[in-house]
């Protein structure tokens, strides 16, 4: 099943172009806001399903270009971001020792939205397309044998991030408002058989970008929902990012129009803007993939990171 | 005024030593739990203060010490820690360069609580007693100068951090921060017109009854104004995030199994927890204070 929200946060069901109001079907989980009736949809998943299900057949469905996707988790309580956690399509023989980073959960936009720039001087701004897995119930001290029974999805996310800041900040870098495009749907496990075999592709304007696979993941899903849950107690609806293979990393900049897509989750829009135009080479950053890799490179020097 | 949550998740004002119930003024908050019931009272203050004064005014309320304090924020939204933040009595020549973290807010415990010591292998645990500011509304790129538009009130914060975790040479505050327990709250949150000078507060705590940290919130790097403006550059603040604003690393020390832990900052309260470790694991009992005074470096080491 892919879920929706969209327009004032309606609850929706797409299926192919479609997307079916399915707000009766889940009208008694009790919420404010709409992160808290996602969170309350999935949590209760078991007993909702076929309710869903049945109402999403019920309704006639409206073309999904006729309305406006919204982020469907539009504030996770964690957003657990996987640090360097991808080998680089063999460059790097071993992994780094695991780490991971919160990424502030006003960060979120969703398909079609706006990933605004801060006026702030970083040396440039990246995206960084991911696959997300999201929690479906409380998650703490998960084995890794059990780690998938805690995911409810998949979704696609971009991590975008400022460089040059604060001296390697990951809050300063990655925190920014806008800087987390996620969606257009959660896609729910059942439909993605090998999460950790998914294709992942990025286009700036057209061009490629990230194209890599999620079995070059450092530490496999199993392992990062154990490593993640041993630290802290997440929540159904939070969303654990496995990190990037930085070989089709590139500048995110004004007026770009920005695309990602993981087998199976569909596709994400994003725009770019910047109040102050500035502008960076296009193409892929060797720079920041050849340093990232380990590899020097005689050209001008790379940023930190 | 001194909030507290209490037994079931209530919600309650003290007031000498009692506490005064004051669910049925503000029931009509949309909530689902504890925590957004405590965000939206802090967002809509204005609506409901006047109806809490009069509640207090005239009712008894019950003994505050026959109570079960809970955590004053059961769940903020968000916690803004900033990092290396104190001149640290003079030592600092200039403030650090201006950096802070995410801790993860399901890690939060209140007044009489137990911190639980993560079995992972940490180089040593430490306390980080803090003054903690709680906001009052949503800010966006505010200036220094509006700063008290958007404090609601302070809470006793301290940074239980983990040491040696991590990625060396990487930002690692998720494991060294993040640990659940590790983000004792409490046991009030005092309310902005009790704290004129928050800039100007004697910051205190105690293990076993040894006076470990003992310094002033005058010895900040960036101060409040500019922590709030920079704070709300990176990311939206909301009502109920809980800004801490760094702590002076001098009174550090190891925390062990069966330590009990105490901290006050003047007018906010005492803060009180009991250390466990499953793997009781020994420290040498020294500060950083301490052992920069033999000329070592600033972490205790495992015995």
């Amino acid at each position: 099943m892919k879920l929706v929200f969209y327009n004032d946060y309606t609850l929706g069901v797409l299926q192919g172009n479609m997307v079916h109001d399915v707000s009766n079907a889940v009208k008694e989980v009790p919420h404010v806001t709409p992160q808290d009736l996602i969170s309350g949809v999935i949590y209760h998943f078991d007993v909702l399903r076929s309710k869903i299900e049945a109402e999403a057949s019920k309704v006639r469905g409206i073309p999904r270009s006729q309305v406006r996707l919204r982020a469907p988790l539009p504030r996770p309580t964690h957003m657990v971001n996987m640090a360097v956690n991808y080998l680089e399509n063999g460059a790097i023989k071993e992994p780094r020792p695991i780490n991971a980073f919160l990424k502030s959960p006003e960060a979120v936009i969703g398909n079609g939205d706006t990933l605004v720039l801060p006026p702030e001087k970083a040396t440039i701004f990246h995206h960084e397309a991911e696959l997300g897995g999201v929690i479906g119930k409380p998650a703490r001290n998960v084995s890794a044998a059990n780690a998938y029974d805690y995911i409810f999805g998949y979704v696609n996310y971009v991590d975008g991030s400022a460089r040059g800041l604060g001296n390697g900040s990951f809050y300063w870098g990655k925190s920014y408002d806008t800087f987390c495009p996620m969606g257009p749907c959660i896609v729910t496990a059942d439909e993605i058989k090998d999460p950790q075999n998914l294709r992942v592709r990025m286009w700036n304007n057209g061009d490629a970008r990230h194209d890599y696979n999620t079995n070059d993941m450092a530490y496999n899903i199993r392992r990062c929902v154990e490593y993640a849950t041993h630290i802290t107690l997440l929540e159904p609806g939070d969303v654990i990012a496995f990190g990037t293979n930085h070989q089709g990393i590139g500048a995110i900049q004004d007026g770009d129009l920005v695309e990602m897509e993981i087998e199976g989750l569909d596709r994400l829009t994003f725009r770019v803007k910047d109040d102050l135009h500035r502008e960076w080479p296009r193409g892929i950053d060797h720079n920041m993939a050849d340093a990232v890799a380990g590899r020097n490179r005689p050209a001008a020097g790379a940023p930190a990171r | 005024m001194k909030l507290v949550v209490y037994n079931n998740f209530r919600v309650g004002v003290v007031r000498t030593s009692s506490v005064v119930d004051v669910m049925d003024v503000i029931s009509d908050i949309p909530h689902i739990n504890p925590g957004q019931l405590m965000n939206g009272l802090i967002e809509h203050w204005d609506q409901y203060k006047a109806k809490i004064e009069q509640k207090v005014a005239g009712s008894q309320g019950i003994p505050l010490n026959g109570v079960a304090l809970r955590s004053p924020l059961p769940k903020p939204p968000k916690l803004v820690c900033m990092a290396v933040n104190y001149m640290e009595d003079g030592t600092r020549a200039e403030p650090a360069p201006i950096n802070a973290f995410l801790k993860s807010p399901t890690g939060i415990v209140g007044d009489g609580d137990i911190v639980e010591l993560c079995e992972d292998n940490a180089t040593v645990f430490e306390n980080e007693a803090e003054l903690g500011l709680v906001v009052s509304k949503r800010a966006s790129k505010v200036n220094a100068a509006d700063w008290r538009n958007y404090v609601f009130g302070y809470v006793n914060f301290i940074d239980v951090s983990s040491r040696g975790l991590g990625a060396p040479g990487m930002d690692s505050f998720f494991p060294t921060k993040s640990q659940y327990t590790s983000a004792p709250i409490g046991p009030y949150l005092v309310t902005a017109d009790e704290i004129p000078d928050p800039q100007n507060l004697q910051v205190r705590l105690w293990i076993n009854g040894d006076l470990k940290q003992n310094y002033n919130t005058n010895d900040m790097g960036h101060k409040i104004p500019r922590v709030v403006e920079w704070s709300s550059t990176i990311t939206t603040l909301l009502p109920g995030d809980v800004i801490a604003t760094g702590t002076n690393h001098w009174g550090l020390g190891p925390l062990m199994d069966g330590d009990f832990m105490e901290m006050e900052t003047e007018g906010l309260g005492r803060l009180r927890l009991k250390i466990r470790d499953t793997r009781q694991r020994q420290w040498v009992r020294e500060t950083h204070r301490e052992r920069a005074a033999k000329g070592l470096p600033p972490a205790a080491p495992r015995i």
